[in-house]
């Protein structure tokens, strides 16, 4: 169910790295074995279906399927997760979840154990209304070298796209001067960056 | 999309050093593009001298990195064939090299998710923890000595280039070198980023492997201070640096300053002959203490997690120095640095050492009791000092306690870097390193039968009869120019006071050879020693009727009355004057270092010097009839640093490593 087409999307940075965006409400994590769809497939020795983040308005829960810790303490069944709050699943598969920017309630789940989802992403985006990629600390994408900041925005699961400079970029090679609406396949250039959406 | 028309815009056009600036620019193929058939590029990764690199997905979901080399001269390409091959856990896999349809070559290549040093490096502004920097060290220690037993010389190391991969580390560019400098030679901006690690002789033309011993030098000072050591607004200011400047090793500790001085050495032959040796010098990563900072194990987590500062590397492996010495010397080191760094003129600084000279020499009178104050105050303190410290034993100081490795380290090093043979050489050297540790250093590779060791000592006794002789001779020509020629019975006594003395350092010290003595016994001994040699000199002075004869020109001390028992009617010394500067004379020096076979040279100047003084001041001290005691110290000196056994540093090493063999 958290997989339907559209909800999911890689983001190639050139010069930065490839991030998994994830657009429901709640994603499940688990090993990748194909039938089940995982929204995260980790390369684990974990459940097919671990465990579900699910976003409540503003605030994120993390479902326990099988044995999940938040900060060393066992799941019961249901628990909160804050900025920096540290997920095990199973023995050894340690993920940080965060939350960037106050404003936004989109999170990012990086892992601090050596494992890696499958295909390997740089980190996983569960992204809310809105997605900052620029230079600064707080956004979802740090990309150092930038000096613009591009804005990613959902209407539903449409995704649209501005410079927040309102600088003029090129999506697919046409110039766009405010905002444009953007998908799977497309590329956003600007002066300096260059990103793709698969 | 006009992907052709970019293509050759972005070729005629280089990106100018976009990597080293930091600036992004854009690649030349989009994600999606699949220039090399079987591969599909997702995203540009970074752009160098030699051309861009792609993150991409082979046909069946292998990760890799793709490198398009511009320019595919034969000569480069041939670089590059001749290292597809090699295979070692601390290099990049080069897995192929491929040539699309527009005839550009591609190099395909392993790809790693984790961060490169460059990155490391700049979320830690003050150099990594120790024990981190340590690891990463070793990691690119291990691949370059690869390199070189295969015949092989990197040429371009630079954290730009060296990764960590699931802790691993991987050094990266090999074989494209050759390349790279050819195009800094004929001056492309491009490598702005290759000239901080940039060894001086390579202005010369010259590529042997020292140049990679002179960027490891650069890197561990890097990794370890955050900054490199010669840097600059232009190239040309960094490559006048590399070829004139002294680094600032202010901010390090030992071993770590001596082992960067050598490895930054102007003089390639002035520099480790080989990485190992550089790496026996370091303290191996599994002594270190334990430590918070461990090599971050995601691969992106390390820029956030900056907030609780691990402790500083340079001081990690503490080295017991008397403080207010290593002040001073920091003090002057830097002061060097500056006179060094500033931008002056030679007029200017001519006049400025004039002026300073000037200043100093007017000033010299009420100058002179404050320092000569300041001085025996120090002195007082040293001594007082090294009498307190030397009664714990060494062992529990110097050396931080071996403890095991954190796992991420010992997966870097081991399952990484098999390179058995640094282990022992590095125990050894990093007991060499430390100055007091040299005691410690006599244990393992002499220990001797009792047997072997009275032979030893009857050779050096009778050696030393032939030093002291001659010794004596030339001390005896000395004198005649200072004063009256030296009669028979005196030059007889110091022969015989001088090799009593000799002999009476050498019994005990041979005594005490390869053990962890505690030095307060010592002294205490010596000073025991030292009385029975007064009883002795003075026993042969009256037995020789001789008159020790105060020469003129010796600095007298402030009148103090002695008591009458030391000296009769005629100034002429008794029993009680000469116990007294004996025993001090004895007390005061460490004799049974100048015995130890694994002191750094046969005959080292300085000590000699030090007992020479030392012996001039007792007299002074005691009112000893000057210039007696300060010859029989020089000539003890000498006599037992060229009778006494010494191993030289090859044969340590001979040595060490059969004692290795042994034990594994």
């Amino acid at each position: 169910m958290s997989s339907r087409h559209g909800e999911k999307f890689m983001l190639w940075i050139d010069g930065v790295g490839g991030y998994s965006v994830c657009m429901a409400d709640a994603v499940v994590l688990g090993q990748p074995s194909g039938k089940n769809g995982v929204a995260v497939p980790i390369l684990g020795n974990l459940s097919g279906r671990h465990a579900r983040i699910r976003r409540d308005g503003e605030a994120y829960l993390i479902e326990a399927m099988h044995r999940t810790y938040v900060h060393g303490e066992a799941v019961n069944r249901i628990a909160p997760l804050d900025d920096g709050s540290i997920i095990t699943l199973g023995d050894s598969v340690q993920l940080r979840f965060w939350r960037p920017h106050v404003l936004s309630a989109t999170a990012r789940l990086d892992f601090v154990s050596r494992h890696r989802t499958e295909p390997g992403v740089d980190a996983v985006l569960l992204m809310a209304h809105s997605c900052l990629l620029g230079p600064k600390p707080n956004s979802h994408v740090v990309c150092e070298a930038w000096t613009d900041e591009l804005v990613l925005y959902r209407h539903g699961y449409e995704l649209y796209c501005r410079c927040r400079s309102r600088a003029t970029f090129e999506v697919d090679g046409l110039e766009c001067r405010r905002h444009a609406r953007v998908g799977r396949g497309m590329r956003i250039a600007g002066d300096q960056f260059a990103v793709a959406i698969e | 999309m006009d992907l052709e028309g970019r293509n050759t815009a972005e070729f005629a056009s280089p990106p100018a050093g976009s990597l080293a600036s930091g600036r992004p620019a854009r690649f030349v193929y989009p994600s999606g593009a699949r220039p090399l058939a079987g591969y599909t590029i997702k995203r540009g990764i970074g752009q160098g001298g030699f051309g861009e690199i792609y993150f991409a997905l082979s046909d069946s979901g292998k990760e890799v990195a793709l490198k398009l080399i511009r320019r595919n001269l034969d000569v480069e390409l041939r670089g590059i064939r001749h290292c597809l091959n090699l295979n070692h856990p601390n290099l990049l896999s080069l897995y192929d090299i491929r040539q699309d349809d527009r005839g550009d070559t591609w190099v395909v290549m392993e790809y790693v998710a984790g961060e490169s040093l460059e990155e490391a490096l700049r979320s830690h502004a003050d150099g990594l923890p120790g024990e981190v920097a340590v690891a990463w060290f070793h990691g690119i220690a291990a691949a370059v000595a690869y390199l070189h037993s295969r015949g092989i010389v990197h040429r371009d190391l630079k954290p730009g280039n060296i990764f960590s991969s699931e802790g691993v580390v991987k050094v990266g560019d090999y074989g494209l070198s050759k390349f790279l400098s050819c195009s800094r030679r004929s001056g492309h901006t491009e490598s702005v980023g290759t000239v901080h690690y940039m060894a001086p002789e390579v202005a010369n033309g010259r590529y042997g492997k020292e140049i990679d011993i002179y960027a490891l030098g650069i890197i561990l000072y890097e990794l370890l201070t955050g900054r490199v050591p010669f840097d600059g607004e232009s190239v040309g200011e960094v490559l006048m640096k590399h070829l004139t400047a002294l680094p600032d090793l202010a901010p390090l500790a030992e071993p770590y300053r001596s082992v960067i001085a050598k490895a930054l050495e102007k003089d390639p032959e002035k520099r480790y002959r080989s990485v190992d040796l550089m790496l026996a010098a370091l303290p191996s990563p599994n002594r270190m203490p334990p430590g918070s900072g461990r090599l971050p194990s995601g691969g992106f987590s390390a820029g956030n997690d900056s907030g609780a500062r691990p402790p500083q590397p340079v001081t990690a492996v503490a080295v017991d120095e008397e403080p207010i010495w290593l002040a001073v010397r920091d003090g002057v080191a830097r002061l060097h640095h500056t006179w060094q760094a500033a931008n002056l003129s030679t007029p200017v600084r001519v006049v400025l050492i004039l002026v300073g000279l000037f200043v100093l020499l007017t000033n010299v009178v009420p100058l002179m009791p404050i320092v000569i104050g300041l001085l025996a105050v120090y002195g007082a303190y040293r001594l007082i000092r090294s009498l307190v410290l030397s009664s714990t034993p060494p062992r529990d100081r110097g050396l931080p306690p071996a403890v095991a490795p954190p796992p991420e380290l010992e997966a870097m090093l081991h399952g990484a870097a098999p390179t058995p043979p640094a282990r022992p050489i590095a125990r050894h050297s990093s007991r060499r390193a430390g100055h007091r540790e040299s005691e410690q250093a006599v244990a393992a590779p002499v220990v001797k039968s009792p047997r072997e060791r009275v032979a030893d000592l009857l050779a050096s006794m009778l050696g030393s009869v032939l030093v002291v002789g001659v010794t004596c001779l030339v001390l005896a020509l000395l004198h005649s120019f200072h004063a009256e020629t030296m009669r028979l019975e005196q030059a007889a006594w110091l022969l015989t006071v001088g090799l009593a003395g000799t002999w009476a350092v050498l019994i005990p010290s041979k005594l005490w050879e390869g053990t962890d003595g505690e030095p307060i016994l010592r002294r205490f001994a010596m000073m025991v020693i030292g009385l029975v040699v007064g009883l002795f000199a003075f026993h042969t002075g009256q037995f020789l009727l001789v008159h020790l004869a105060p020469a003129a020109g010796f600095p007298m001390p402030p009148a103090y009355e002695l008591p009458s028992g030391f000296y009769g009617a005629d100034g002429r010394p008794l029993l009680m004057a000469y116990l007294a500067a004996f025993g001090t004379f004895f007390v005061v020096i460490r004799w049974w270092r100048q015995a130890d076979p694994l002191r750094p040279a046969r005959l080292r100047f300085w000590p000699v010097i030090l007992c020479v003084l030392v012996a001039g001041f007792v007299a002074g001290l005691w009112r000893f009839p000057q210039a007696w005691l300060p010859m029989v110290a020089a000539i003890m000196a000498i006599a037992v640093q060229l009778s006494s056994p010494w191993i030289s540093r090859h044969e340590r090493r001979r040595l060490e490593g059969h004692r290795a063999g042994q034990v594994h």
